[in-house]
């Protein structure tokens, strides 16, 4: 799978994830002597970064992060990239006096440790090459500030039972808009939906495959809902509802990121 | 980010020290979306303490100095201790050797030898819309507020890559767009000497990083100084605008801007916020760092009243050997005049735990920086009470 990245930093380099679900500050968090994780809040507390491809959310804490970067570049024991959702500039200072390659603008929680990974930020990209990427459109329908979950069907290939937004498979270079369109006309007779806003993709990780989703949200006029062999049961809820149901991988992400800037 | 081709020759074949510094200024410039590079006329560096910068900063800086020269004036921030006094203030050996390190390595890439927090005391004073790059908060807030000079608050490595290559990317404070206020401060109560330091504290909390437009507040340079520089530590705050003051009040739009209404009880409340000892086993004075003038208001004040604890006043090097009666009458009653270190950034923890001050930088920094608990309090009233 190819994800689009922004360089920070320039170079190419391949390497095994690391994945830091939380901020991450560089002092106090890994150790300079043996380049090891100390901070509490990684997920493999006492992992070497050394050749890995470090991938945290973003840089927090003190600027002598910077340093600590390039002294652990300096003695070999450095991760071999960085991947960031959204840069800062102590890490990304610290990336280039390391000489590290980086990039942002990506949802690290679709990496996994573990994860074969290639870096290149010459090209403003990253590569899995082991992971299948499948492009989804998620959508979320709202009426007077409710949205619509519905309940997948035992006949849908995935997720049976869970509870999503209406959704549905990307085929070829599909126009996005369009197919979210069509399946909100297919999954709940919808025909006047009104097109709102385009959220940020999220990267919805299920073993070896990467659902690559792109939000929508749409405004409907009515809860009228009539629902195809796809799901079996629906709800209009309030968005912090959603917690309490069982649902598809990461749908909180896709709906704050359908629902954002508005 | 459109570079200049004198600038893409760098970035591709020049030494390694400006090519690490045109990366840093490149990969800064596309984070913040520059259009490109402006020229400075002078850089001002922080990270010169070994106590902050440690064993990482200080390799990174000898690496650095092997083929690095800066290439406008250039000024550094205070060091970790006064070089000059360090045994004498029970410094460990081995951190006065790693900070002489830091200091040659400075020196070696031809930076002036002022370890100081405020360069506009020392004469470097860019002129109303001159671009500059300079680290170290208090500094940044004074040349864009007070000189009317354009900087963003720069980091340490940032602005030694600035002082390299001699520009710095063009975006937020370099401006017109980012130098508009973005709150009204209307201060509401007579604010006087220690009062700047509190309201700097107070509006800085509120204002997070934005920029405030102040109205119902007079005071010459040095009160904005104390004001600029509590401000722009309890908030990430670059500049400020001074109604019929600083040089660009004119041009501040601030139709529709929120208000902020500042009273004494604000004030009072402030202090005592920040006050969390009930007894002191150190004055210290400076953070910024005392001009030559309030070294030798200082001295009079010690003079007339001698404090039972130790008195510590931070200055800069061109400062105390400006004054040396002042000097001396501080230290006959016992008290210490530093040099080429300020009161955050130097060593304090070795030796003592309670600290009073009538700076609000310090009064910010003192908790975390130095683990010490912190009287804040005017200088008047700090000398009665320990007297």
């Amino acid at each position: 799978m190819r994800i689009p990245a922004r360089r920070i930093a320039p170079g190419r380099a391949e390497g095994v994830a690391l994945v830091h679900p939380a901020p991450f500050s560089f002092v106090g968090g890994v150790d300079l002597g043996t380049g090891r994780l100390l901070d509490p809040a990684s997920d493999g507390p006492g992992e070497r970064v050394r050749d890995r491809v470090l991938a945290f959310p973003h840089g927090k804490g003190s600027t002598v992060g910077s340093y600590v970067i390039y002294g652990l570049a300096k003695r070999g024991i450095g991760p071999a990239a960085i991947v960031n959702e959204r840069a800062e500039a102590i890490v990304a200072v610290g990336a280039i006096l390391g000489g590290l390659p980086m990039v942002d603008g990506v949802d690290v929680q679709g990496l996994r440790p573990g994860d074969r990974v290639v870096v290149d930020a010459d090209a403003d990209e990253v590569l899995l090459p082991d992971v299948k990427a499948r492009p989804v459109v998620s959508v979320l329908l709202r009426n007077r500030g409710r949205v619509l979950l519905v309940q997948r069907s035992g006949k849908v290939g995935s997720f049976r039972g869970r509870w999503s937004a209406v959704s549905g498979y990307l085929e070829g270079d599909e126009d996005p808009r369009e197919r979210a369109r069509q399946e909100v006309r297919e999954e709940t007779g919808i025909r006047s939906a009104r097109f709102r806003h385009a959220g940020r993709a999220v990267l919805a990780r299920h073993e070896d495959t990467i659902y690559l989703v792109h939000p929508f949200l749409f405004d409907v006029p009515s809860r009228r809902v009539r629902l195809d062999w796809e799901n079996v049961a629906h709800r209009w809820i309030r968005p912090a509802e959603v917690a309490t149901f069982d649902t598809v991988p990461r749908l909180k992400d896709v709906m704050s990121s359908a629902l954002s800037l508005q | 980010m459109h570079l200049t081709r004198g600038q893409e020759r760098l970035l591709v074949d020049g030494t390694a020290a400006q090519r690490k510094a045109m990366g840093i200024l490149v990969a800064i410039g596309e984070l913040y979306g520059a259009r490109g590079l402006v020229r400075i006329t002078s850089a001002h560096v922080a990270g010169a303490s070994y106590k902050m910068i440690g064993d990482p900063g200080l390799d990174f800086i000898e690496d650095f100095a092997r083929d690095a020269r800066v290439t406008v004036p250039t000024t550094v921030n205070p060091l970790g201790t006064d070089l000059r006094q360090w045994k004498e203030l029970g410094v460990p050996p081995e951190f006065a050797e790693k900070q002489a390190r830091i200091a040659r390595a400075y020196e070696g890439m031809g930076v002036r030898p002022v370890y100081s927090c405020t360069p506009y005391a020392l004469g470097v004073r860019p002129a109303l819309g001159e671009h500059v790059a300079w680290a170290e908060s208090n500094a940044t807030c004074f040349a864009n507020s007070v000189l009317g000079a354009r900087t963003n608050r720069e980091g340490g490595p940032s602005a030694l890559a600035a002082a390299v290559v001699g520009a710095t990317p063009n975006y937020g404070l370099h401006l017109d767009a980012g130098r508009q206020p973005t709150h009204v401060l209307d201060v509401r109560t007579k604010v006087r000497g220690f009062g700047f330091s509190l309201l700097g504290l107070f509006a800085g909390k509120v204002l997070g990083d934005g920029l405030p437009f102040v109205r119902g507040l007079v005071g010459g340079e040095d009160d904005l100084k104390w004001f600029g520089a509590a401000l722009a530590s309890s908030g990430s705050v670059g500049m400020f605008h001074l109604e019929r003051r600083t040089p660009e009040w004119r041009k501040a739009r601030t139709r529709g801007l929120p208000t902020v209404r500042v009273t004494k009880a604000d004030l009072d409340a402030t202090k005592a916020a920040y006050t969390t000892a009930d007894d002191a086993d150190l004055i210290a004075l400076g953070a910024p760092q005392l001009s030559a003038e309030e070294l030798r208001e200082i001295a009079a004040i010690v003079d007339r009243r001698a404090p039972r604890i130790p008195v510590w006043v931070f200055t800069s090097r061109a400062a105390r050997e400006a004054c040396p009666a002042a000097v001396a009458t501080i230290e006959r009653h016992g008290g210490r005049v530093l040099a080429d270190t300020c009161l955050e950034v130097t060593l304090l923890e070795h030796r003592f735990s309670r600290v009073a001050t009538p700076s609000g930088k310090g009064a910010y920094y003192l908790p975390s920086l130095c683990k010490q608990r912190v009287i804040l309090e005017d200088i008047e009233t700090l000398m009665e009470r320990f007297a």
